[in-house]
């Protein structure tokens, strides 16, 4: 009677060759990728949109960044230039202030705080003993749903970069199995690289699926090692928001002491300070023209109580004054013009 | 918790960590009762209770039966008592629903609410384990286990609670009883038969399955060859899916140094029907021969009683796969009745010495592949309008592309040769050390880089 039905057998000894075999594998292939695969970053580089959730990506570019002594400049969307072409970023334009290219845009969409703290944790290790520059945008605190209070589960975005068992997030409850493997997938740099590998080549895919939909196609013809550039587009039309909605806003601020997104902005700051960076924190600038006045009052309430906070920790922060309205595109993402004016202010402020 | 997920690597190291520090101890047996209902509880805390109930009903039972001068009696309380649990589960939302539709036929107005039964995984395996070993106690064939805690590991024993195999008592208990020595090989043989098992359930099962859920989702939809190559897939499918667990679950045991049955054998080399039930999901095949097929006769009483026999004992085990969960289950009783009358019909040319030592053996390996195959149809499809409407297609409909993946092509083509080589002369060809180990990093680089991240449970879960 065979030992099992398509059996194969290893000795203890085969067993430990084999390992040893995987684990070399498992270490040298992500490492061979970057040589094989270019990263080819000009000064206004940002992560493509579609590559938003490919974090061995980010690590990578984090690398380049810091061994090119830029300055990173870290952030969400308001920072990656939702509304803008790379070329007119805020990073752009301090660039261009600055005559060299000492900025870098590290914005990652989508990436409010409590996921921005994972992403610079486990894939961020690169910035060190540099000078940051760190935005925080208010939004992610408009509401308990944006603040992930709310015990109803949705989908927010980057959840695999979000805190999967300690501090709990209500309105996240994917199974302990599934948080496992994402835990694994962080510390573990080759699981990191395999979604690389899906999200870059494979439509976001296990190759698997990916043979359904092209099943006479060679399952490697997609690797081409080149990678999506980042696209001289904007994600979405750069329009006034005073042309889209006009009506004031009322929202249900969340306070920083109660505030998940807060504490996770903490967080992230902490880390970043161990790791020996000097930082300067951008706080905004928020679409005030928006608010309608009670919804105001609460917000300058809140924006007081963060700077307060950040002075007490002695951490050098901006709060700079609403743009125009015409240069916001919605309650956070400036227009071109608006980035141009924020560089200004900025680029004055960090030279004085 | 299932045995691909990432919970149960922690899970399993910690009990498997705690184990070997307490197998010599008597602890050791009650340490693999905890980790066992941890594991079932997993799935629903509730399943426990029933599980807990199963145990000490039957434990009962057996003191009752070894005191009593009616053992027959307490035999036939425990065999109700477990078919009435395994019915009322599995036939309870049945049999409410047929109830239903005959009110309504009979113009009645009344509707009976339907029970909404959660169902409990892997009832129908431990309660057939416990059947068997009431039975066998009542035969005085085993000895009945009087330390309730060996008897409870016996019934929920984790690695093989949620599908087997239905290990015997007479094997479990004899292990149960000795201090198992773990010894290296055994390790690296679990470990074998584990990344096996892994393999064939996300690399090859769960693969297939999107095909075959892609064509028999829609089977209107789709054309002779899509069929055809649908249902190969699920032949493939079910037996990787199955065997892949069974050999996770032999992996797992024997990494606690117990050896399981074997359960799968080849069964697609099989060159008789009778012969691929004795390679197929072996540990029930032969429960069923030995706690039905024999009890009612076997062959021991001429021509028409074995055949019906066979019959009854094929019928009641595609009764067995019918039930909750499925709303056609009269798929499942087909396929039995199918299987059944291959049965009957091909017994005496399997014996006759034209088919044994005339047809050659790979024409009549691919007979019998084809016809359980297409017994397969009734087991996947839908229902019966589907099942007939699939076959239907096969016979009638227009040739278009299958879009068929060719990766899916190759591998089952490669494990098609490899089970061939395997039993063969080139079988040392296939078995010297770098092969096995280029296999094997083969196996963990595919299932790291290709396989699905999803977790897809297993199709026999839902028995």
């Amino acid at each position: 009677m065979p030992h099992s039905s398509h059996e194969i057998r290893l000795s203890p000894r085969e067993w430990i060759i084999t390992l040893v075999i995987i684990a070399g594998l498992f270490y040298l292939i992500p490492v061979g990728w970057q040589r094989l695969e270019s990263l080819e970053t000009n000064p206004d580089y940002r992560i493509p949109y579609e590559l938003s959730s490919d974090y061995w990506l980010f690590s990578r570019y984090c690398r380049s960044v810091c061994a090119a002594d830029k300055m990173p400049v870290i952030g969400d969307s308001v920072i990656w230039g939702q509304y803008v072409k790379p070329d007119q970023t805020l990073t752009h334009y301090l660039n261009e202030l600055a005559g060299a290219d000492l900025y870098a845009n590290l914005g990652v969409d989508g990436t409010h705080p409590m996921v921005l703290a994972g992403l610079i944790e486990y894939y961020g290790k690169a910035i060190k003993d540099k000078d940051v520059i760190l935005h925080l945008n208010l939004l992610w605190m408009t509401s308990p749903r944006a603040d992930l209070q709310i015990e109803k589960e949705f989908a927010f975005n980057h959840p695999r970069l979000a805190p999967q068992f300690i501090p709990p997030i209500p309105c996240y409850t994917a199974s302990v199995s599934e948080k496992i493997g994402i835990i694994m997938e962080r510390r573990v740099p080759f699981f990191s690289w395999l979604n690389h590998l899906h999200r870059a080549y494979y439509d976001n895919q296990n190759l698997q699926n990916w043979t359904l939909e092209n099943p006479y196609a060679c399952p490697f013809a997609p690797v081409t090692f080149e990678l999506i550039p980042p696209g001289g587009r904007e994600r979405q039309k750069p329009i006034p928001w005073t042309e889209k909605t006009a009506a004031p806003q009322a929202f249900p601020w969340v306070e920083p002491d109660t505030s998940l997104q807060w504490q996770a902005f903490l967080r992230l700051v902490k880390t970043l300070q161990k790791r020996n960076n000097r930082l300067f924190i951008i706080v905004g600038p928020f679409n005030e023209h928006m608010l309608d006045d009670q919804s105001r009052k609460t917000y300058t309430a809140i924006k007081n109580k963060v700077e307060t906070c950040l002075q007490e920790k002695n951490l050098p922060c901006y709060l700079p004054p609403p743009l125009p309205p015409s240069l916001y595109a919605d309650a956070s993402h400036p227009l071109p013009a608006g980035y141009a004016q924020l560089a200004h202010q900025l680029f004055e402020l960090l030279n004085r | 918790m299932l045995f691909q997920t990432w919970i149960f690597l922690p899970f399993f190291l910690v009990a498997y960590a705690v184990y070997l520090a307490l197998k010599r101890t008597r602890f050791g047996n009650l340490w693999i009762l905890i980790a066992s209902y941890v594991f079932y509880g997993w799935f629903h805390p509730l399943f426990l209770l029933l599980i807990a109930y199963s145990t000490t009903i039957d434990y009962f039972l057996t003191a009752l039966m070894a005191k009593s001068r009616r053992p027959r009696l307490w035999l036939t309380l425990s065999i109700v008592n477990s078919l009435g649990l395994l019915s009322f589960f599995k036939y309870g939302n049945f049999i409410t629903l047929k109830l239903n539709d005959l009110l309504l036929a009979l113009g009645g107005s009344h509707i009976i609410e339907m029970p909404g039964l959660l169902f409990p995984v892997g009832i129908s395996f431990y309660l057939f384990k416990s059947i068997g070993y009431v039975i066998d106690c009542y035969r005085g064939e085993v000895e009945r286990e009087k330390n309730f805690i060996r008897h409870a590991v016996f019934v929920s024993f984790f690695p093989i609670l949620v599908m087997g195999p239905i290990e015997r008592a007479q094997n479990l208990f004899r292990q149960l009883r000795d201090t198992p020595r773990i010894t290296a090989p055994d390790v690296a043989d679990g470990l074998s038969l584990f990344l096996v098992g892994l393999f064939k359930k996300l690399a090859l099962a769960d693969y297939l399955g999107l095909y075959v859920d892609k064509i028999y989702d829609a089977p209107a939809d789709h054309q002779a060859p899509a069929l055809m190559l649908a249902t190969f897939a699920f032949t493939w499918q079910i037996y990787f899916d199955f065997g892949g667990y069974t050999d996770m679950a032999r992996g797992l045991a024997r990494m606690m140094g117990f050896r399981i049955m074997l359960n799968f054998h080849h069964p697609y080399l099989a060159d008789g029907l009778g012969d691929f039930w004795r390679r197929w999901h072996i540990s029930l095949s032969s429960w069923f021969r030995d706690y039905l097929y024999i009890p009612l006769g076997g062959n021991r009483k001429g021509n028409f009683a074995t055949y019906r026999n066979l019959f009854l004992t094929m019928l009641l085990s595609g009764l067995w796969h019918a039930g909750l969960g499925h709303g056609a289950t009269l798929t499942f009783v087909v396929w039995g009745v199918v299987h059944g009358l291959g049965l009957m019909l091909t017994r005496k040319l399997e014996r006759s010495p034209f088919y044994r030592d005339k047809i050659p053996r790979i024409i009549k390996q691919m007979a019998v592949f084809i016809f359980v195959a297409f017994a397969w149809i009734f087991f996947r499809a839908a229902g019966l309008d589907d099942a007939g409407l699939i076959i239907a297609r096969i016979f009638s409909a227009g040739w278009a592309d299958p879009q068929f993946p060719l990766l899916m092509v190759f591998l089952i083509f490669a494990l098609w040769l490899y089970q061939f080589a395997v039993e063969s002369r080139i079988r040392r060809f296939v078995n010297i050390a770098p092969v096995r180990v280029g296999a094997v990093v083969f196996m963990i680089l595919y299932l790291t880089l290709f396989a699905s991240s999803g977790v897809r449970s297993f199709i026999y879960m839902q028995f």
